[in-house]
């Protein structure tokens, strides 16, 4: 149940997420799972996350290139757009419209 | 199954469900990736092969094939015997432009037969063979000059469409690296392994650019990976508007073609 609403919760928000990470600069699959498990919102799979990135892709939000890393392997690395931008810009915002007032109810409904 | 044979099966999901070739190629290298950099079990990861290609799709889509074309080659009603053997009785096949057709049947049922009248190279008994547009055929084996470079096959290729060397060179080069391999080195054809001088082989009945591909066989002594790049290009060349006639002993789910020739006796006829 939990996890289950966790993976609803994840998947409305997910593409803004990954928008904001690469506001930070470009940035691979791997490298955006572990920034997102490392900011606490918990483990992304592989099976979860590229499709996202693929879509995001799609629309023309993020650009990607293949690039040998310093000594690593070939690596898909996804740049934000100027779209990107505007997309994270307003979807950023909606989404803080909408958690603020249901933070506030759900606060004083826990607390109270 | 481990991550090979997940990022296989994966990959031959992506096939059939006509991702386009490139786009297929790069999610496969990604997936692959992000399995060799994390480690952990890619069926916990990514999930089962199927749901995962599934996904995909959702997320960028697939080609439409091209609406297959004008007929390029026709066959019917071809018979050939040698002595007292029949080996083809009444065989048919048509292919349009952007088409493959797969040629198949037991050992020894007549598919190399079949091919090389289609190539206009062994005269059938009765039936006759209409192709339209430049033809290219590339044998099971031979066809390659043992004293020669790689680099000297495309340039003797380029001589024959009034191509200049260095052109020549640089579109056999090309071409060759669809199949996965580095044609610059300096080995004459005859210290080549067998598949790869079936690779140079193969690279010349394409660099024709003919409308028509007649291939017998053509991944002997291919790899794995090899055998993958073969059909990506056959995709490839398909999806261009050639008509691609394959003989082929074994089918499997990475093989992606339009019309299917069966030759084995007991069912003789094409059916598609």
């Amino acid at each position: 149940m939990d996890s289950d609403r966790r993976g609803q919760w994840l998947r409305g928000v997910l593409d803004l997420c990954v928008l904001a990470l690469l506001r930070e600069g470009e940035s691979y699959g791997y490298q955006i799972a572990q920034s997102l498990d490392a900011a606490g919102v918990g483990p992304i799979q592989g099976g979860t996350l590229y499709p996202v990135l693929l879509r995001l892709q799609r629309t023309g939000l993020v650009t990607a290139q293949w690039r040998e890393g310093g000594s690593g392997p070939a690596r898909k690395y996804y740049q934000l757009t100027e779209d990107g931008w505007t997309a994270l810009h307003q979807g950023g915002n909606a989404w803080l419209a909408f958690v603020a007032p249901v933070t506030g109810i759900v606060t004083k409904g826990v607390e109270g | 199954m481990n991550a090979d044979e997940w990022l296989r099966t994966f990959a031959a999901e992506l096939h059939q469900r006509r991702v386009a070739v490139d786009a297929a190629r790069h999610v496969v290298a990604e997936a692959a990736t992000h399995l060799r950099e994390g480690g952990g079990d890619p069926w916990l990861v990514f999930g089962p092969p199927q749901s995962y290609a599934a996904a995909i799709v959702e997320s960028i889509g697939t080609t439409p094939g091209p609406r297959p074309g004008p007929v390029r080659l026709h066959a019917r009603g071809i018979n050939k015997r040698y002595g007292r053997r029949t080996v083809l009785r009444d065989a048919a096949l048509t292919v349009r432009a952007g088409q493959i057709a797969a040629v198949v049947g037991a050992n020894g049922c007549g598919k190399s037969t079949f091919l090389r009248i289609c190539a206009g190279l062994v005269s059938p008994d009765a039936g006759e063979v209409t192709v339209s547009g430049r033809l290219g055929y590339c044998p099971q084996q031979g066809g390659t000059a043992d004293f020669l470079l790689p680099d000297e096959h495309f340039v003797l290729v380029g001589a024959g469409q009034g191509v200049a060397r260095g052109p020549a060179r640089r579109a056999g080069r090309t071409a060759a690296r669809h199949l996965g391999w580095d044609a610059e080195g300096d080995l004459l054809a005859r210290h080549l392994s067998g598949g790869t001088r079936q690779k140079l082989n193969l690279t010349m009945s394409t660099l024709a650019e003919p409308d028509v591909l007649l291939l017998d066989e053509p991944y002997q002594g291919f790899d794995q990976g090899s055998y993958v790049n073969l059909w990506d290009q056959l995709v490839r060349l398909r999806d261009e508007g050639k008509a691609i006639v394959v003989v082929t002993h074994l089918l499997n789910q990475l093989d992606r073609v339009d019309v299917v020739l069966d030759l084995t006796p007991a069912q003789q006829g094409g059916r598609s």
